[in-house]
């Protein structure tokens, strides 16, 4: 156990490593100078190496050369800076020159608002539909709960959102015109749930009938146990591994929010801040939420594995 | 081909009937695809979606300027059949010039994907070791910045850039070719570890381990033996694949991340539909909705068909 544990932190920890490389060469050195957005056209030579320097990159790329190891100024460089602004999310935005923290702090809410309740009620959702289907599977209601979810989930997601929006202009008017909390809260995240069911109720529904072909559950109903019992007590137990995992992947989304829902909605969540500082170009904050979705996305997969091995004693020995 | 005695080998020992000779896994696949009439109408969809992709851009070549303020924004009639957008320009012309953008997105990020992936899944499956480690740390770095915000992240950061400037080669990644670029550079993980879970498997194999006896190096095995049994993962993740570029495209053009502003797709269209509904607009975004709507249900419906006739396991399920 402990050996296996051990694995996978590291294995974590080289991941995190990994996306705080990636996103300083993709933003840093691929990207490359973006003082042009925030200079202005009359700006001089003069006036964008001030800015450069006041943002840190006219420092060396990895390390100064010119001095000695062990001193400070050659660890002061913008990859070292990068990994020290990444860790603490502590990113200076170029255009507010506030702390990636402190918008983090200020509008996460806003994403979680929306993404926690959307995400739990569209799994329920998913799972009871998945387990009613597949209970009646090759009947009618079997078939047209295939049908329609093949077809919702070829609808595009923008589709659903437009048209909820429309449907709620339709039937209640002040509803989004007034805008109160809860109404602000529940069309998108209706919207969300309704948008995810195609998709969630066609996996779920493979994966319960997977489980139904096994042996044991003929020898359950050989020696007579209830249909109910069997999908309930034996068949959706062991169907939780990789459903709960797909549940994981969705988990970063929590924190970013649905991007295309909280610029659509206006809401000032972080998926909303994603999208507005790739507008502006704003560096530091494209990198750090990057990196914080990427963090998220590793601890909930290490958080699962661990679980899975504490349960399951097999994960154990691969 | 040479993966053709283990199929057999394979029929055979599972259910000790004599196997036709002659009749390879591929033919197999094709008899059982076209023994499916879904699978013929999605395929026929999506031959007539290429046809309008080829086409649509040589009957409508003047499109772009056919500007016209008179006639902005009407409802369907007789004289446009899905009405006129903003510019006073068809709907249809543009829902089937869109075509070329939605197509052209879902080809040619595949045809960089699938390669990569199973070249790369292959490598590190068969070769294992560092070069094994190497690969799956980069997969699992990338694949750690979740879907749609990796290819947001990857599209970013080529802005304005130029591939092989100056050569034949030139690529601007501005529009379409960053598209193309940044989703291949997401679809290719998920092909790549299937494919090197396979080839993890298929290295035990006798066939396999009998190649190695008889002395040939590990990518001649790679080449002649391993990729062709995992062609049929390619195959099926191409469908897969396509489905998802296309969305994506649509999401990343209503973002700004997507083809250039002038260029027709159904992205666009959506975008520029958002707040028409309201007014009573409906005409452009029903059109780029239905337009992809039965592009990704062809696709949705052949890639489950293609599984079932190319997957082995799923037979006798």
């Amino acid at each position: 156990m402990g050996a296996y544990v051990r694995r996978r932190l590291l294995q974590a920890a080289l991941t995190v490593l990994g996306v705080m490389l990636l996103t300083f060469v993709l933003f840093r050195v691929i990207a490359g100078d973006v003082s042009a957005q925030y200079l202005g056209p009359r700006a001089t030579e003069q006036d964008r190496q001030r800015w450069l320097a006041q943002h840190g990159l006219t420092k060396p790329l990895f390390v100064d050369t010119h001095h000695a190891p062990w001193s400070k100024a050659f660890w002061d460089s913008q990859f070292v800076n990068h990994l020290v602004d990444s860790v603490t999310f502590g990113g200076r935005s170029f255009r507010t020159h506030e702390r990636l923290r402190d918008i983090i702090a200020k509008r996460g809410r806003y994403s979680l608002a929306i993404s926690v309740p959307a995400l739990a009620a569209g799994w329920v959702a998913a799972l009871v539909i998945a387990l009613v289907v597949a209970y009646y599977r090759d009947t009618w209601l079997d078939r047209t709960g295939v049908f329609l979810s093949v077809l919702g989930m070829c609808v595009p997601f923008l589709a659903y959102m437009i048209l909820g929006q429309w449907l709620v202009l339709k039937i209640l008017p002040s509803a989004a015109w007034g805008l109160g909390h809860t109404t602000n809260i529940y069309v998108p995240v209706t919207i969300a749930v309704i948008a995810s069911l195609g998709h969630n109720v066609r996996f779920y529904r493979t994966i319960i009938l997977d489980e139904v072909r096994r042996d044991y559950v003929r020898t359950a109903r050989a020696k007579g146990a209830p249909l109910s019992n069997i999908l309930f007590g034996h068949v959706l137990k062991n169907c939780m591994l990789p459903i709960l995992t797909n549940l994981v992947t969705a988990v970063p989304f929590l924190i970013l929010g649905s991007l295309l829902l909280e610029t659509f909605f206006g809401i000032p969540g972080l998926g909303e801040q994603m999208i507005s500082s790739i507008t502006s170009r704003d560096v530091p904050i494209i990198a750090g939420l990057t990196f914080l979705t990427a963090v998220i996305y590793v601890l909930g997969y290490l958080v699962t594995d661990i679980l899975y091995a504490v349960f399951d004693p097999r994960v154990r020995l691969q | 081909m040479d993966h053709q005695p283990t199929s057999d080998l394979a029929s055979a020992a599972a259910g000790g009937l004599p196997v036709d000779s002659g009749r390879s896994f591929w033919s197999d696949a094709r008899r059982r695809l076209a023994r499916s009439p879904t699978a013929m109408i999605c395929l026929g969809v999506i031959a007539l979606y290429a046809l309008v992709a080829v086409v649509a851009p040589l009957a409508y070549a003047d499109w772009q300027g056919d500007t016209n303020y008179a006639q902005a924004n009407q409802p369907p009639s007789a004289d446009h059949l899905l009405g006129t957008d903003t510019f006073g320009r068809s709907v249809l012309a543009k829902t089937l010039l869109a075509t070329k953008v939605a197509m052209t997105v879902g080809l040619v990020t595949n045809l960089i994907a699938i390669p990569l992936g199973m070249f790369l899944g292959a490598v590190a499956g068969s070769y294992g070791r560092w070069i094994d480690d190497v690969i799956v740390w980069f997969y699992t770095t990338l694949a750690a910045v979740p879907g749609i915000i990796r290819v947001i992240a990857l599209k970013f950061a080529f802005q304005g850039k130029v591939l092989f400037a100056g050569t034949a080669w030139e690529l601007d990644l501005a529009g379409m070719g960053g598209v193309c670029v940044a989703l291949a550079m997401t679809y290719w993980i998920g092909t790549c570890r299937l494919v090197r879970a396979e080839t993890l498997k298929l290295r035990e194999l006798d066939y396999v381990l009998a190649a190695r006896a008889a002395g040939r190096g590990r990518l001649s095995i790679l080449l002649r033996h391993i990729l062709p049994n995992v062609a049929h993962i390619g195959v099926i993740n191409f469908s897969l694949g396509f489905v998802g570029a296309v969305t994506a495209e649509v999401i990343l053009s209503y973002l700004g991340l997507g083809v250039q502003v002038g260029q027709p797709s159904w992205g666009g269209m959506i975008n520029a539909a958002r707040t028409d509904l309201i007014v009573g607009r409906w005409w452009e975004l029903t059109a780029a909705v239905t337009a992809m709507f039965v592009l990704v249900l062809a696709m949705n419906i052949l890639g489950d068909r293609l599984r079932d006739a190319l997957d082995p396991k799923l037979r006798n399920a």
